[in-house]
């Protein structure tokens, strides 16, 4: 990266690939590497298969699981559909009621709004005005035809962390089954499929100084027939997900993987400490205000809106970072953050927030340059507002 | 193959340039109104909708001599009310022949590469520069306001 890139902050978008992830999916593209078919009964098949399972071994690691009872996905986006369609699709005859948080990701709430379309009913829980959910509110909302609960780790726009291991005993109760989206909390913070107490794990690469287009499903053992596949046509991953396994991006999340299991603690100290420091910062900026609960949060991820300021020409002043708005930029509807709406923000604070990220390469002088480039864009909007 | 993309800069060139440099974004005082000139203002838009836009105009006689201007909005809101007290400013016509001389909000849109979605916003700052002119035809031509400094 050239000096005059502005200093990247959105580390909860994606990361930089680490280099010893692309020297090792490098070695799964070219003749000389291993290219082969993990499916063909050939040498260069068996090859890559071998790396496909270790690489298996490497992300079930990461989070305390079994590797048999993992499954390639193309990311989180793919696993989430897969848990939560593949689930209720599945149970159908069972119950058509599915338990949600308004402040999941996209690819939670839209795989409901699908099978809203189908006929399920879904509950969407509030959280509270930091963002956490009252594990009660699930035990009141389960029902007798619930089939699936799914609940985010970390948000990934405010970061805060939910109570998974007190939502996944009372679903264990009632016998319902916990979906977890771990995208933003796997390999930056211990994450213990067994502790957590959940049937189905999202988490993903890109994330994690992986490469983007591979993620994974954890699926327990006992929920395995109880899945339905969302792709066909070849039987791969025991039946649950159709498709030649990219087996360079797979050993480049397999790689991924065990670097964090070396440095997600370090990781997690650094970027606490860089949040922090970023904090201390911003919060002088009058109007400042800090979106989601101040300590049950991830490490890394910070959100903010400065009141008074619009969203998008914060964002679009900040030429110097790389941060991203809660708002909808490209939009005119201008809908603002339905995270931070959940929250209680009004709609104007919603649309005037940032979310920073920092990472395993982050620095201080950067936090600072961007603590120093906020303060005078936010000066210079307010300077021109009425 | 669109070599174009993708661009460095989501903002247009003519966009990122005036959104840069907000120089007319403040208010007239009433001190920096020549004697015997009217200041006016035209308001519009909300913030919690994404758009408010306030002018201040001096106008001498029928004569625009100056044109300032305040806004909440996207940087195209700013941009385009930048360019519009540049081209209201530099007019020095009347300030009715000045702002039909900027045209519609889409050849505002046209000059400035801004994006037809965005076109909502211009009908906000159209909309401050009508309740302008509406303030203008009812204020006399001495109001009082202007201050002999």
């Amino acid at each position: 990266m050239n000096d005059d890139a502005p200093v990247y902050l959105d580390y909860a978008a994606t990361s930089p690939v680490d280099a010893r992830v692309a020297a090792a999916m490098a070695e799964c593209l070219t003749r000389a590497g291993t290219f082969g078919n993990p499916s063909s009964m050939h040498l260069h098949g068996r090859r890559a298969r071998a790396r496909v399972e270790s690489a298996r071994a490497q992300a079930a690691a990461l989070i305390h699981v079994p590797p048999q009872q993992l499954v390639w996905t193309s990311g989180a986006t793919e696993s989430n559909n897969l848990a939560i369609l593949g689930t209720a699709r599945a149970a159908v005859r069972r119950g058509r009621h599915l338990v949600t948080v308004r402040t999941e990701h996209k690819s939670v709430i839209d795989s409901c709004h699908r099978l809203e379309h189908e006929g399920f009913r879904v509950t969407y829980l509030d959280t509270d005005g930091e963002g956490l959910l009252d594990p009660q509110q699930v035990r009141t909302a389960l029902r007798d035809d619930t089939v699936l609960v799914s609940v985010m780790h970390a948000n990934n726009e405010i970061g805060v962390l939910q109570d998974i291991e007190a939502i996944a005993a009372i679903c264990r109760e009632r016998g319902v089954p916990l979906h977890v989206d771990a995208s933003q909390s796997a390999g930056k913070i211990a994450v213990d499929v067994e502790r957590l107490g959940c049937e189905l794990l999202s988490f993903t690469a890109h994330k994690i100084y992986g490469p983007k287009g591979i993620g994974a499903l954890y699926v327990a053992q006992s929920r395995r027939a109880a899945l339905q596949p969302l792709i066909f046509g070849g039987g791969h991953e025991r039946g649950l997900r159709s498709g030649t396994l990219p087996v360079h991006q797979i050993v480049g999340f397999g790689v991924a993987c065990e670097l964090a299991m070396q440095s997600w603690q370090s990781d997690a100290v650094l970027c606490q400490r860089l949040r922090e420091r970023l904090w201390s910062g911003l919060r002088g900026i009058d109007g400042a205000l800090l979106n989601g609960h101040p300590t049950r949060r991830v490490p890394g991820i910070l959100n903010v809106s400065f009141a008074g300021v619009e969203g998008e020409s914060l964002l679009m002043g900040l030429t110097d970072l790389s941060v991203s708005t809660s708002s909808a930029c490209n939009s005119d509807s201008d809908e603002p953050s339905y995270v931070l709406r959940a929250l209680g923000r009004d709609s104007e604070l919603a649309q005037s927030s940032l979310r920073f990220s920092v990472g395993r390469d982050s620095r201080e002088q950067e936090v600072d340059l961007a603590i120093a480039a906020v303060t005078r864009e936010v000066r210079r909007l307010r300077a021109v507002t009425p | 193959m669109n070599l174009t993309w993708p661009q460095p800069d989501p903002l247009p060139a003519p966009v990122r340039a005036l959104f840069g440099q907000l120089r007319h974004a403040a208010e007239v005082r009433p001190v920096r109104c020549a004697r015997g000139a009217r200041l006016v203002h035209g308001e519009a838009g909300r913030e919690r909708h994404g758009t408010r836009v306030r002018f201040s105009l001096c106008v001498h006689g029928e004569q625009l001599t100056r044109v300032r201007f305040r806004a909440y909005g996207c940087p195209y809101t700013l941009a385009a009310c930048e360019w519009v007290a540049l081209r209201l400013e530099s007019s020095g016509e009347d300030l009715r022949l000045a702002v039909q001389t900027l045209g519609p909000p889409a050849e505002w849109a046209g000059a400035l590469q801004i994006p037809p979605d965005r076109l909502g916003r211009l009908l906000v700052i159209e909309d401050a520069l009508t309740a302008a002119l509406n303030e203008l035809a009812s204020v006399p031509a001495d109001n009082g306001m202007t201050e002999s400094l």
